[in-house]
């Protein structure tokens, strides 16, 4: 992964999961410099969490759970922080499909090393903004820039590069019928790495594991059930470690146990490697707890955008309506 | 349209190989076409000679049986059928499997993870359809001959030496040529009308099925349009 500039104090250190347990007092510092000393390698920051709990330090439930504790705390403090620099930015993109403006001179901007959420109604235009994101779709007017670099000026090669940054979770999962789970996970590592199949095999083994998937290898996605799916194609995303993270619809379709779990997930794995997130959901009101920043997208215009603690207190008709889920107001449902 | 062509084309010659993919590729047009192949010859082969044998009788010439069907199975029915049936085997299977996965956004999906899907899905569908479609033909060829020699000797009790002797004094090695070049320009036409119609596929299930029907039917009728160009230039 390329160096990013990392702006909170936390992620300066150059462990930074090591040390913020010390400080919450949940080990000690000497815990944690011995079991560095026993690795050989040079360390990479996001493993520090993996060599505790192999060290026998931490288990992995617990690490989860001060991960996640950890996150609940920097989402609050969020709201007063000068905001971090843009990952992702729309300005004044615009998109018709099928005669319909679906994007309306959205300018839109990621935060970066963040965890961002986009709601709206359904077919508001969440997906296509995602994929605009991601270069699948061209803005017919406006730009969209990923970090420096106007997607639309850029030659199909190097396009493809920046996709490279990315990884993303399709709302229909889009597995690769032919593929079993495991080739599916494995699949863009093998295309994209240098790895050798054995390492491919323990990240491939230790993803599925996360999404509660262990030893459904071989099956092949139409032996699956929908949500089964959602978490294969979410392994597949998780396991190249990229920058960028886009997450359509992650939690739809699953039951409030695993959607919490894959809730949990995605928290911890962003605490360990501080991504940049996206994510689209309709999980109202949970998502606000597990993101910094919401974007309401609404008649293809962003009605508001700011940190998930202000968002939620909003006072907007339309958006407190949707976080309601009330039929009267000015959303017309029926 | 000619864009999509020459992108893959661009992905067929420039490295990294995919030797899996090609392979894979390969084995689903050629082997998987064989049987239907081999059927379609013998009986192209046998019909041939059944109906060449009583239209040459009635000029008395039943003699050029073996030269008739072996120049018609060579420099026409081999490549043409071949390419019809690889159509109807793996071109209609190629364009529904490029449809599925596009409308289950599998293609997007490639692009996201920063593949190339021309270079990935295309490229190898289409060399594997220019090597296979020679092979094919040269099978049928060779079979649909037989097929003929079976009906002129074994049924209607022609001498095994006149057949024989007849193609092999009357089969030039320019027939032969121009059964190649034939089968080769018809393997690109099929690999490219398929795949690019499979790959352009929208809306859902009903657009895969208007997929695999305009992918036959226009691949049938452009094979058979530059069958009659083709042949009116070489001749
Ligand atoms: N490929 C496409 N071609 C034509 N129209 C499209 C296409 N993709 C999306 N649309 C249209 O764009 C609009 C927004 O779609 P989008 O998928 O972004 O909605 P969404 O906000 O993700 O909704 P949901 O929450 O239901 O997933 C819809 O009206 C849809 O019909
Ligand atoms: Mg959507």
């Amino acid at each position: 992964m390329p160096p990013q500039d990392k702006t909170t104090n936390l992620t300066e250190s150059p462990w930074p999961i090591g040390e913020m347990l010390v400080k919450a007092g949940q080990i000690s510092l000497n815990h944690v410099e011995a079991a560095l000393a026993h690795q050989s390698k040079q360390i990479e920051p996001d493993l520090i969490g993996e060599i505790l709990v192999r060290e026998g330090i931490i288990s992995q439930p617990e690490l989860m759970a001060f991960l996640v504790a950890k996150f609940f705390e920097e989402r609050k403090e969020y709201a007063a922080q000068p905001l971090p620099p843009t990952a992702i930015r729309f300005a004044g993109v615009e998109k018709t499909l099928d005669g319909r403006k679906v994007l309306d001179r959205v300018d839109l901007e990621i935060p970066q090393g963040k965890i961002t959420a986009i709601i709206g109604v359904s077919g508001g235009g969440k997906s296509v903004s995602l994929k605009h994101m991601i270069g699948l779709m061209a803005p017919d007017r406006g730009q969209v820039f990923v970090g420096d670099q106007e997607l639309g000026s850029l030659t199909k090669k190097q396009l493809l590069r920046v996709r490279e940054r990315f990884s993303m979770l399709f709302q229909g999962s889009a597995l690769f019928d032919s593929m079993n789970v495991f080739d599916n996970v494995a699949f863009p590592l093998r295309e994209k790495t240098r790895h050798d199949p054995e390492t491919i095999a323990k990240m491939v083994r230790k993803t599925l594991a996360q999404v509660g998937l262990s030893g459904m290898d071989a099956k092949f996605p139409d032996e699956l059930s929908g949500g089964m799916m959602k978490r294969v194609a979410l392994a597949r995303a998780l396991v190249t470690q990229p920058e960028i993270i886009l997450l359509d619809e992650p939690t739809a379709g699953l039951d409030p146990i695993i959607e919490n779990a894959i809730h949990h997930l995605i928290c911890d794995t962003f605490m360990r490697a501080r991504y940049t997130m996206v994510i689209i959901s309709h999980a109202i009101p949970q998502i606000f707890n597990w993101c910094h920043h919401v974007l309401v997208l609404h008649e293809g215009k962003i009605l508001e955008s700011g940190p998930s603690v202000v968002v939620m207190e909003s006072q907007h008709p339309v958006i407190k309506q949707f976080i309601n889920g009330n039929l009267t107001g000015p959303i017309k449902v029926i | 349209m000619f864009l999509f062509l020459l992108t893959s084309l661009f992905g067929v010659v420039r490295p990294p190989y995919r030797l899996d993919n090609l392979l894979k590729q390969i084995v689903f047009i050629g082997i998987h076409s064989l049987f239907v192949i081999v059927l379609t010859a013998a009986f192209a082969g046998m019909v041939l000679a059944l109906q060449g044998y009583y239209i040459l009788s009635r000029f008395g010439s039943e003699g050029m049986v073996g030269p008739m069907v072996a120049l018609a199975i060579v420099q026409e029915l081999g490549p043409v059928l071949t390419a019809l049936m690889v159509t109807g085997r793996a071109g209609s299977a190629m364009a529904g499997e490029l449809g599925v996965m596009r409308i289950k956004e599998q293609i997007d999906a490639l692009e996201s993870m920063g593949i190339n899907p021309l270079k990935y899905l295309i490229a190898p569908r289409v060399e594997a359809s220019l090597i296979t479609l020679p092979v094919l033909t040269a099978i049928f060829n060779v079979v649909g001959i037989f097929g003929g020699y079976l009906v002129a000797v074994q049924l209607l009790g022609m001498s095994s030496g006149t057949y024989w002797g007849g193609i092999e004094s009357k089969l030039a090695a320019k027939d032969i040529y121009i059964s190649i070049i034939k089968s080769f320009s018809f393997g690109l036409i099929v690999a490219w009308v398929c795949t690019y119609m499979g790959y352009f596929t929208t809306r859902g299930a009903e657009g895969v099925g208007r997929s695999i029907t305009s992918a036959v039917v226009l691949t049938s009728v452009l094979v058979l349009i530059w069958d009659y160009f083709i042949t009116s230039v070489m001749l």
